[in-house]
Parts: C-alpha cells; sequence; structure tokens
C-alpha cells in the first residue's frame, strides 16, 4: 500500500472496536489482492496475463471500476490512464537514472485507455505487454469501501487512513471534528496545514512519495502518459471531498494537469491547498 | 476552402492527443523579433508583402 | 462536505456501482481548464541584425555594374506579459541605422552622396497589441509606428480568432489600417518630385484565415489577404518613376506544419500566391526543418524560392542605356505610368538560411540566425526577366537572447 494504513475507531469499547476493526481490515485486504499487479491469482493480473489474446469476463466490481477508470481518462483530458503503469519498467527510484528514448518509446507504445476493448462484463487489452494498472485509484476505493463496511456494522465514530488518503467514518464522540495533518512536501517530520475534517475525505498526492533528484531535478513517481516522462509543477495536492476515491482522484488529475491543474482544482468546486514547485502555497476556503 | 472542411471530416484529434501540436514550432506564431525582420527585408526588395497577417507598421520602402 | 449516504439493502453490488458513479459524478472535467488562456508566462527578447546587400555584374550585359550596396545595423527588444490569465500585452520597439544606397534606375544611378539613400538614415518603430482571452477565441487589438527621416506610418488593426469546441478548426479575421506620409522636400529627392506638400498614402487591408488540426501531427493553415492603398506610391529617390495612385493587392497563403515523431523534428512548408493592381504576380516557397537536439539545442535550416512577374509599367532596360549606364532608358511616349525599379522587375530568388538557438538554462535562450538570397532575373517562372539588372545579393545575420519569466 505504500506506507501505514489505520482505522480508528472511537467510542466504543477496546475488544468491541478491535472486532469491529477487524471487518474493515478484511475489506481492505479484499481489495488490495484483488486488484494487486504482484499477485499472479488477482483479477487484474489475469486481465493483463491475457493481453493480446482473449477477452477476460469481469464481476460487477470490476466492471464498476473499469467505468470509473473511463470517467477518469475523459475527465482529465487523457492524461489519468489506467494503462500507464507499464513506463514504471523504464523509472528505477533506487537508482536515480533517467531513461533513455529508447527504453521509454517502446513502452510509450503499450499505453493507451482508449486501445482497451470492452464488451458488456468482458474486457481485453490488444497488444501483449500493455497493462491495467489500478494503483492510482485502488487505494482510495479501499478506503471507501473499507468506511461503508465499517459504517454498516454499527460504526459511527473514526475514519480509515491508507497512507495519507483517508475516509471519515463519522466525527468524534463528542460531535467535534478530527484534525488532519496535512504534510510538509519538503520535510518529512513537518506539517505545512491542520485541517478540521468532520466527514467526507481528505487525499494527497505528492512528489514526495516516490522520488530521486538527479543535478537538481526531481523525479517523482506520478508519471505523464504521454511524455513517459515525470510531472514537475506541483509538490503536493491535498483535496477535501465527500469520497476519498473522488478527493484522490482530483489531486492526481492536478497533479498531472501541472500549471493547468490550479484552474481544474477551482472548477471542482472542493476545498484544496496546494504546494508548486517554487514553494508557494495555493488553497480555497 | 472546400478540400479543408473535406478532409476535416476525417479526423478529430482529441484534447489528450494534443501534446505535439502544443509545442513552439508547431504552431504559426514563431519567433516576432526574427520574422519580423525577414519580412521587413523580403518586403523591401521584393515586389510582394503580406500574408500571414495584417496590422504590422507600415514600409517606407515605395 | 456532505457524506453520500449508501442504501445498505442489497450492499455488496449495489455499492460499489453507486460508489463509483458517485464518485464519478463529482468528478470536474479538465475541459474547462484548457480554454484559450493567456500564457502562463511573460517573455522579454531583443535581437540584433546585421544586413548588407550588393550586386554583382556577372554576365556580358552588366559587367562593371559590382558595387557594394547598403548596410544596416538594428537592434529590437520585444516584451509580453500575460495578464489576469484572460490578458496579455505585448509591445515591439525596433532601430535601424541605414548606409549605403540603392541604384536610381535598373542597377545604376547611384548618387553621389552614399550615405542618403533611397531608405533614410535612422529608422524608429514600435508596434503595442492588448490581447484578451475568452473561452473558444481572443481579440487582439494593435497601434503601430514607423518612423524615418522621410517617412512616417501610423496604424492600427484588430484580430479575432474563433475556435470549434474540440478546437480543432479556428477561424480569423482581422482588418487593418495604415496612414503614411512622405517627406518630399528633402534634397536629395528628385527634382520633378520635389514637393513642400508632403505625399501620403491610406491603406486598408483584411484577412480571412482557418487553422486546422489535420492529425495528432499535422496542422494547415490557410489565409486570404486583401488590401485596398490610395495615396502616393511613387518613390521619390527614382527617376524615372511615375506610379498609379492606387494599388489593390491580393494574398492567398496556406502553410503547414509537420512533426516527425521518430527524430523529433518538425517541418513548416509554406506556399504564397501575391497578384496586385500593379499586373504584378509572385509564387513564394518555404520550406524550414526544426530539429531538436539534445541539451536544449535547435537548428533550423531553411530554403526559400521566390519568383515574380514584372509590373505593368516596368521599363527594362534598352540598348542606348546598356551602352551607356550612365543614362536611364527613356519611358514609352506617352505611357501613363513607369518605372525602372528593378523591385518591379519579372526575377527569381532562391534562399538558404540557417538557425541554432541553444537554451541557457534558467529560462534564457540564445539564438543566431544566417540568411543569404540571390536574385537573378532569369531565375523567375513569371515572364521574361531583364537581362540589364545585375544579380542581386544580400545577406542577413541576427543574434538574439531571450528570457521568460
Amino acid at each position: 500500500m505504500g506506507g501505514g494504513c489505520e482505522i480508528l475507531l472511537a467510542g466504543l469499547g477496546k475488544k468491541d472496536a478491535k472486532k469491529l476493526a477487524a471487518h474493515g481490515i478484511k475489506e481492505v485486504s479484499r481489495i488490495e489482492q484483488k486488484y494487486s499487479r504482484y499477485r499472479p491469482d488477482s483479477a487484474v493480473s489475469r486481465i493483463n496475463a491475457s493481453a493480446g489474446t482473449d477477452w477476460c469476463e469481469c464481476d460487477d466490481e470490476t466492471r464498476a471500476l473499469l467505468d470509473y477508470s473511463d470517467a477518469l481518462y475523459r475527465s482529465s483530458a487523457g492524461l489519468f490512464d489506467v494503462t500507464s503503469g507499464v513506463l514504471r519498467r523504464a523509472w528505477n527510484f533506487d537508482k536515480a537514472e533517467v531513461p533513455s528514448q529508447e527504453a521509454l518509446l517502446p513502452l510509450l507504445k503499450l499505453v493507451g485507455w482508449r486501445r482497451v476493448e470492452r464488451r458488456e462484463s468482458a474486457v481485453r487489452l490488444p497488444e501483449e505487454g500493455m497493462q491495467l494498472d489500478f494503483g492510482g485509484i485502488g487505494k482510495e476505493y479501499a478506503a471507501d469501501a473499507a468506511a461503508e463496511v465499517l459504517a454498516d456494522h454499527g460504526a459511527l465514530h473514526g475514519y480509515v487512513n491508507l497512507a495519507g488518503d483517508i475516509r471519515i467514518i463519522g466525527p468524534k464522540p463528542d460531535g467535534e471534528p478530527w484534525t488532519i495533518g496535512i504534510r510538509d512536501p519538503r520535510n518529512s517530520g513537518g506539517m505545512i496545514a491542520s485541517i478540521p475534517v468532520a466527514s467526507g475525505a481528505i487525499a494527497t498526492s505528492g512528489d514526495y512519495e516516490r522520488f530521486f533528484e538527479l543535478e537538481g531535478r526531481r523525479y517523482c513517481h506520478i508519471l505523464n502518459p504521454v511524455t513517459g516522462f515525470p510531472v514537475t509543477f506541483w509538490r503536493s495536492v491535498s483535496v477535501l471531498a465527500p469520497l476519498a476515491t473522488t478527493a484522490g482522484s482530483v489531486t492526481t488529475i492536478t497533479m498531472l494537469l501541472e500549471a493547468e491543474g490550479l484552474h481544474y482544482l477551482k472548477d471542482s468546486g472542493f476545498m484544496f491547498l496546494a504546494v508548486d514547485q517554487a514553494g508557494k502555497v495555493h488553497y480555497n476556503h | 476552402m472546400m478540400i479543408m472542411y473535406g478532409l476535416s471530416g476525417c479526423s478529430s484529434v482529441q484534447p489528450w492527443e494534443k501534446q505535439n501540436l502544443a509545442k513552439p514550432e508547431m504552431t504559426f506564431e514563431g519567433d516576432r523579433l526574427d520574422t519580423g525582420y525577414t519580412e521587413h527585408i523580403y518586403s523591401s526588395k521584393e515586389a510582394s508583402s503580406g500574408g500571414a497577417g495584417v496590422g504590422g507598421g507600415g514600409c517606407g520602402c515605395n | 462536505m456532505e457524506y453520500v449516504p449508501i442504501k445498505s439493502s442489497n450492499r455488496k453490488s449495489r455499492v460499489v456501482g453507486a460508489l463509483f458513479a458517485s464518485a464519478a459524478m463529482l468528478l470536474p472535467s479538465a475541459k474547462n481548464a484548457m480554454a484559450d488562456a493567456a500564457p502562463e508566462q511573460g517573455i522579454v527578447s531583443m535581437k540584433y541584425l546585421n544586413y548588407h546587400d550588393s550586386q554583382k555584374g556577372d554576365t556580358d550585359l552588366t559587367a562593371g555594374m559590382s558595387k557594394d550596396r547598403m548596410t544596416v545595423n538594428a537592434l529590437s527588444f520585444m516584451g509580453m506579459v500575460p495578464i489576469a490569465g484572460k490578458w496579455s500585452v505585448a509591445a515591439t520597439f525596433i532601430e535601424d541605422s541605414v548606409t549605403g544606397a540603392s541604384p536610381a534606375y535598373h542597377g545604376s544611378g547611384f548618387p553621389a552622396n552614399t550615405s542618403s539613400g533611397a531608405s533614410g538614415d535612422l529608422r524608429h518603430a514600435g508596434d503595442l497589441n492588448v490581447t484578451r482571452y475568452f473561452s473558444r477565441g481572443t481579440l487582439t487589438l494593435g497601434t503601430s509606428y514607423s518612423q524615418e527621416s522621410d517617412y512616417k506610418s501610423l496604424g492600427c488593426s484588430l484580430n479575432g480568432t474563433l475556435s470549434t469546441e474540440s478546437k480543432n478548426t479556428t477561424f480569423s479575421l482581422g482588418a487593418a489600417y495604415n496612414n503614411d506620409t512622405i517627406d518630399l522636400s528633402r534634397p536629395n529627392v528628385v527634382d520633378s518630385k520635389k514637393s513642400d506638400t508632403p505625399g501620403k498614402k491610406r491603406v486598408v487591408s483584411g484577412l480571412f484565415g482557418v487553422t486546422q488540426v489535420m492529425s495528432q501531427n499535422d496542422i494547415m493553415q490557410m489565409t486570404v489577404t486583401l488590401t485596398d492603398g490610395d495615396g502616393y506610391y511613387s518613390d521619390p529617390y527614382k527617376n524615372p518613376d511615375v506610379r498609379p495612385g492606387k494599388r489593390r493587392m491580393f494574398t492567398f497563403m496556406s502553410r503547414w506544419n509537420h512533426h516527425f515523431d521518430g527524430p523529433n523534428g518538425t517541418a513548416r512548408l509554406s506556399y504564397r500566391y501575391y497578384t496586385d493592381t500593379f499586373g504584378i504576380k509572385a509564387h513564394t516557397f518555404d520550406a524550414e526543418y526544426v530539429q531538436l537536439l539534445p541539451k536544449g539545442w535547435e537548428i533550423t535550416p531553411s530554403l526559400r524560392y521566390y519568383s515574380q512577374g514584372a509590373a505593368d509599367f516596368y521599363v527594362p532596360v534598352g540598348d542606348a542605356e546598356f551602352a551607356d549606364p550612365t543614362h536611364f532608358t527613356p519611358p514609352p511616349a506617352g505611357a501613363k505610368h513607369y518605372s525602372e525599379d528593378q523591385r518591379l522587375s519579372a526575377f527569381g530568388a532562391f534562399s538558404y538560411g540557417i538557425k541554432v538557438s541553444k537554451d541557457l538554462g534558467r529560462s534564457w535562450l540564445a539564438d543566431v540566425k544566417y540568411e543569404h538570397c540571390e536574385q537573378r532575373y532569369n531565375w523567375g517562372i513569371n515572364g521574361k526577366g531583364d537581362p540589364g539588372i545585375p544579380t542581386f545579393n544580400m545577406s542577413a545575420i541576427q543574434v538574439g537572447l531571450s528570457r521568460k519569466f
């Protein structure tokens, strides 16, 4: 999951909380395993393995996820592309090397959501080597799904926090909002803001999660699907929205839109806080 | 004009496909000072002038 | 922040579909974010020009006519500032100084005093443009002026663009008005044209164009320009030279840019057809190739071919002038309009050029360009040229520096 995961429940005894939390943990694990690229038996791996050959039947959940991927592609003018995961093969964040055009070009040829074929409840990747990667959606979806499972089992106060993507189940037992800190993108221990949130969700995308720096330039893990290169305009973007899925998508799309991301954030109507590469903080109230 | 309308029906380039079209060398603007000098030189040594735009300074090269 | 409630009946499949549907409904669209907008950055740049031309008597008929002619040194500045995302203001200023002279007729008759020729000594020119950006178009208001010792021009223009929803098609419409004043009282004005009343010229022009995206790597533009001019068109320093008091011009220009993904280069091609009421027709073919190289270098070689026909009233070099170049050929008896200005004769010209630029980092850019052009009477495809006109050569070097902010 790429970070600490916690489920915080308040207003009930320790034993009950542990039992309740287990439902949430079970739901997060289920989703993580179902959509993990690294597990050969996951739904995503089955689809990826059939690239260039047969159609793959999907259940309702996967189908909804694919519909959502399509909505994201259209909403972001094509920059949020769930087939762009293959580009990560060219970028090794442990080695601090910028890949050459020869390394990127064959991978860029495998990127293109528009080419993914869909039929009713089946999906097919037309070319061998193409891959679906729900890494940009999965975590936030899991936070929403777990929060809802917990709410269904009677949870009233608490939140689900998956590596910085948080979905609130309910405010503190006394009705007060939770205080969520937003990490300083350049100072790993520090916070740049503390936001009171009583409901809904908050998500953050940043260039500090996985990156390397070379000759004064930072290369982060969010890659533009057309150029194959990391985005550079924003250091971090945080958004408050009713659902973690939406909040997380808006932050990622803002990072991908780079300079135009500010108009996108303002148009969204959501509360946001974004830090650009000069360190300037943009926000609305 | 007719030719262009016929051809435009064939392609509909989506916003996410316009990365190359946005490059400066793919626009028709170009280096203003360079074009300024070049057009002034040619129009003062040839009989024809203009074509790309209206509104530049008048030329004293009668 | 409202919490979107999900009903717990029939949970599994309903929740999933509903969750993603709600999430999708809340997504803003990036399309609005990509409306026509002022550029993100402003730019300031300067450019120096050194221009030199000469004629070469390299045929039997023009032997002995070789001569250096004119040299120009110029410096220009440009600045563009975006304002509030919806406006931009751009201004240009240029100063050039001219030394040397042009012939009074054909390739002969250079004035004895070579420092003041047909183009004046020092010229200043500038323009200011204000652009407003709308969601699918732009509107630009411009003013310009140009001032030399013997000539002044003032102009204003209005240009607008309008794009379709997809921005794949853009229409342009423009109009401009220019008012010129020519001083006819200076010492080196031909006696018969001297006057204390300055010559005046009014020129109105209109443009209509379409820019069309043809593919991810192709974009094309076609433009038609009509110009109507009224006033003083003769050249005060040339003799014999009496030109019509009206001139209407028609220009059709088409341009095509093609991007090559493999080498990451762009070919830029253009063709222009020109015709006017002086009887002149001309074709211009331009081709350049922009090649991006590593480390921020960019190289652009270019080629140009130009051909023009002669004006109806152009008087070519006659036998008597071939024998003795100090006497110009008299115009035909009874001719209302006549000129022996080589710029109105039929000729063809080939140019080649190369431009190199480098991104110096921290938003600085430097560029150098060299271009050379040769005009010959027998290189044109618009009718017979005048063999009495010597070959004409011009070359220019530009050096520029710019910074984005």
